[in-house]
């Protein structure tokens, strides 16, 4: 058994609202200055019956692609198998 | 992104040099076809855009018409197709902040919004439906976030929008006459620019609307924020009220290059800015981006030196970002500077008003085809039949889609979406009510006749309200103009349109043109679309259940004309035959009929006949009183049709009204004397919608089942594929 976690983030040239309103809205005024950026992302845990690392990191892949898990216009995705 | 070789050459004689690559970005922006309309403004002429109501003033991003008592109201639409098509969620809720800050960049409160959707086959196709969800999706978080409702609109599936998506939003806005942004500038004023920063995202989206979507080219994704949306409406609000702006803008398509030059070339005065001072999202930006950044929610303020301060204290209290960016000139001239480096100089009237084309247009070959083909022959089943359209996605009840949007924040919406047309309470103690319409299936059929039926359908539907039409908003979706026979489906489609406004005195006050709409599969049917606006200046209709007993009358005339209906498309697979058309003498008549015995509260409900024809129309009067109804084919005003032709022709110019016996002879007198085509059709009674004929019935279905199965068949259909 694996789990595969997969990042999903707004690609980096590309606004991500939920991100700067952590930075201005807590973390800054938590006067946190030290602190320049925050991209929010999404996370998703995916526990897997497969032989290998990478068969469990394809599946997931294929899935995630098939199924529209993400939009590859918008997204990036990082994927990372334990 | 760049500009046509003879556009090129065109500009160097223009500015009598070669234009360095910073100014051909710029000009690159402008000049697409989303930004300059070069291949449709010469013919929007023909459009009648006057009127008693109409208020004009340079620089007006939207209509506005005059409601009475020092109140306007204003209108736009806009559309948001190209990027809806890659990204639904981002590309519609990004649409309706656009369309929203048009309305406020005349100085009116956006009040309410509508949605035209358009999607491939739902039933078939998982591409659509993931395309359908999501832009709803979209459409609902941004209205829902802003508390803005969102009252109305429509939605329609057909193959020809396969693996792509229209969206329109069209957008109302209300406010006090003497509040309206006259837009003017004086020299030394200051250039603001006001909300998002600025960042690489839809960089050369105008330019992306004007080219086909075959290309992997796609860059032009924007992330919504509707929480600096607010933001920017209360602050530009605000600052409008304390005498803060001398002339706005909206920074849509083509971003900064089209809002500087746009600004400059209207009100005859010179822009002078830095892109050093542009608020950017990201250190490392050139100028051209800068320039041709799409990136939401930001508008173009221009103000004066001395109320600089207070603007600037607005914004801070909103926490809305400024940058005062540049300034005014005398010279005419549009004027680029990096720090001190003039990176771009061009006379703003040159930038703004891209060379016109006069593109040739022809017949299209398809239409002889159509004519040839044979009409098909009539169902066997006609109650069977009833039931499938009733659940059909473009009939059913779109309670999935309006049911996600909030559509009573503002306290404003007497009528709820679901009707014929939603109403606004406006604070003059007059009522609104608005309604867009379209139906691509007919315009492919007869591009003219369709869009005169569009316009015909959103003026019934507002006038099933009890308002008296006063503007139209048009939306002219087409594939590309550089095919003639496209663009012979646009000019003829416009013909219509302004036929129809000029004989109803219906001036259009707004509108939008979006070509090259074109899918892997070819261009997309000709798709206008009709907003209109009437006023009730007493009160809408009180609708009400139908009860027992209830008489049942049909306005209007039924004739041969199936072409693109329901019927034909959806239970035949059948296109062809001939599309509707509008008999204009008739038309008013019936309309100011409708709108007579409305205001002398005569009839317990009004609706108007369109998709599915007379048996859709009866069936949702039956099912929204939860009452059986029995409709006799014999008075049915038509010319001796089959009965499948009587039940499901879309004949315009139709009202189904509902009247109880008390009212019935004041109803038939008026009608009698006005020579209105009507007819005593049926009564409500029982538990089954009944259609006979000679006394003989040809279908019968149950008001519960029906019910059922118009009611929830696009939901299923969404949740369950």
């Amino acid at each position: 058994m694996f789990e595969v976690q997969v990042i999903i983030e707004n690609k980096p040239g590309i606004s991500d609202p939920e991100g700067a309103t952590i930075l201005n809205d807590l973390v800054l005024k938590g006067s946190y200055s030290s602190v320049k950026k925050i991209r929010a992302a999404k996370m998703l845990k995916f526990q897997i019956n497969t032989t290998n690392k990478k068969a469990a990191e394809d599946t997931v892949r294929e899935l995630c692609n098939e199924l529209r898990i993400y939009n590859p216009m918008v997204s990036k995705v990082t994927f990372t198998v334990n | 992104m760049s500009l046509q070789p003879q556009e090129l050459d065109y500009l160097s004689k223009k500015i009598k040099r070669k234009p360095n690559d910073v100014e051909t970005h710029i000009v690159a922006a402008e000049w697409s076809e989303h930004c300059s309309y070069k291949s449709s403004k010469k013919h929007l002429k023909i459009l009648p855009m006057s009127g008693p109501r109409v208020i004009r003033e340079k620089g007006f991003d939207s209509g506005v018409l005059d409601v009475g008592d020092g109140y306007v109201v204003t209108v736009h639409i806009e559309s948001h197709n190209h990027p809806s098509a890659v990204e639904p969620y981002g590309g519609a809720a990004t649409g309706v902040g656009g369309v929203i800050r048009d309305i406020l960049s005349a100085g009116t409160r956006p009040i309410a919004l509508f949605d035209g959707l358009r999607f491939g086959n739902i039933e078939k196709d998982s591409q659509a439906r993931w395309l359908f969800k999501n832009a709803v999706t979209g459409i609902a978080d941004y209205g829902n976030c802003l508390g803005i409702p969102t009252i109305g609109g429509e939605v329609e599936f057909d193959d020809c929008y396969t693996n792509y998506a229209l969206v329109d939003v069209a957008s109302i806005g209300f406010g006090k006459k003497e509040r309206l942004i006259k837009n003017h500038a004086d020299a030394g004023d200051l250039v603001v620019l006001l909300g998002g920063s600025t960042g690489r995202d839809g960089i050369g989206g105008a330019q992306f609307a004007s080219d086909s979507l075959e290309t992997e080219d796609r860059s032009a994704v924007q992330i919504p924020d509707p929480f600096i949306e607010k933001l920017i409406i209360e602050a530009t609000l605000e600052a409008r009220n304390e005498g803060c702006i001398k002339a706005l803008k909206d920074l849509g398509g083509g971003g900064l290059s089209c809002a500087i030059s746009e600004t400059a070339d209207t009100l005859g005065i010179g822009i002078e800015l830095d892109v050093n001072r542009v608020h950017t999202r990201e250190s490392d930006m050139s100028p051209r981006e800068i320039m041709t950044s799409e990136s939401q929610e930001r508008m173009l303020v221009i103000t004066d030196k001395k109320k600089l301060a207070k603007l600037e204290s607005i914004c801070k209290k909103f926490r809305v970002t400024c940058s005062v960016i540049g300034k005014v000139t005398s010279d005419k001239m549009m004027r680029v500077k990096n720090n001190n480096v003039v990176v771009a100089s061009i006379p703003a009237e040159i930038v703004a008003n891209a060379p016109l084309l006069d593109r040739p247009s022809k017949v299209p070959a398809y239409l002889k085809e159509l004519q040839k083909k044979k009409e098909p022959t009539p169902v066997s089943d006609l109650s069977k039949t009833i039931m499938r359209l009733l659940s059909c996605p473009n009939i059913a009840s779109k309670i999935w889609v309006y049911g996600q949007y909030d559509h009573e924040v503002g306290i404003r919406t007497v009528v709820k979406p679901g009707m014929d047309s939603a109403v606004l309470r406006l604070d003059n103690g007059k009522y609104l009510a608005a309604k867009i319409d379209g139906n691509p299936k007919q315009c492919y059929i007869d591009p003219k006749n369709g869009a005169i039926g569009c316009f015909e359908e959103a003026c019934r539907n507002v006038v099933c309200t009890g308002a008296t039409p006063i503007g139209m908003v048009d939306h002219l979706q087409f594939g590309n103009p550089e095919n003639p026979e496209i663009f012979w489906t646009f000019l003829e489609s416009l013909k219509g349109i302004s036929e129809f406004s000029k004989y109803f005195d219906i001036p259009c006050v707004g509108g939008k043109v979006s070509l090259y709409n074109e899918t892997p599969q070819g261009p997309i049917k000709p798709t206008p679309l009709i907003g209109v606006l009437g006023l009730i200046e007493k009160k809408p209709l009180h609708t009400q259940k139908s009860e027992q007993g209830d008489i049942l009358i049909l306005i209007g005339i039924t004739k041969d004309e199936l072409g693109g209906s329901e019927y034909y498309e959806y239970i035949h697979g059948f296109v062809g035959g001939k599309c509707p058309t509008v008999d204009f003498v008739e038309s008013k008549r019936n309309m100011g009929a409708v709108i007579h015995i409305i205001e002398n509260e005569w009839a317990k409900n009004v609706h108007d006949c369109s998709k599915g024809g007379l048996a859709i129309a009866v069936s949702e009067l039956a099912m929204t009183s939860g009452i059986g109804c029995t409709v006799s084919l014999d008075n049915i005003q038509s010319s001796k049709l089959p009965d499948d032709k009587i039940l499901f022709s879309e004949s315009h110019s139709r009202y189904l009204l509902s009247v109880s016996k008390s009212n019935l002879d004041s109803v038939l007198g008026y009608l009698k004397t006005k020579k209105v085509n009507f007819g005593i059709i049926g009564k409500f009674e029982g538990k089954s919608i009944a259609f006979s004929k000679s006394k003989k019935v040809i279908a019968k279905l149950s008001v519960d089942k029906a019910h059922d199965k118009w009611f929830n068949s696009l939901k299923d259909l969404v949740l369950h594929g």
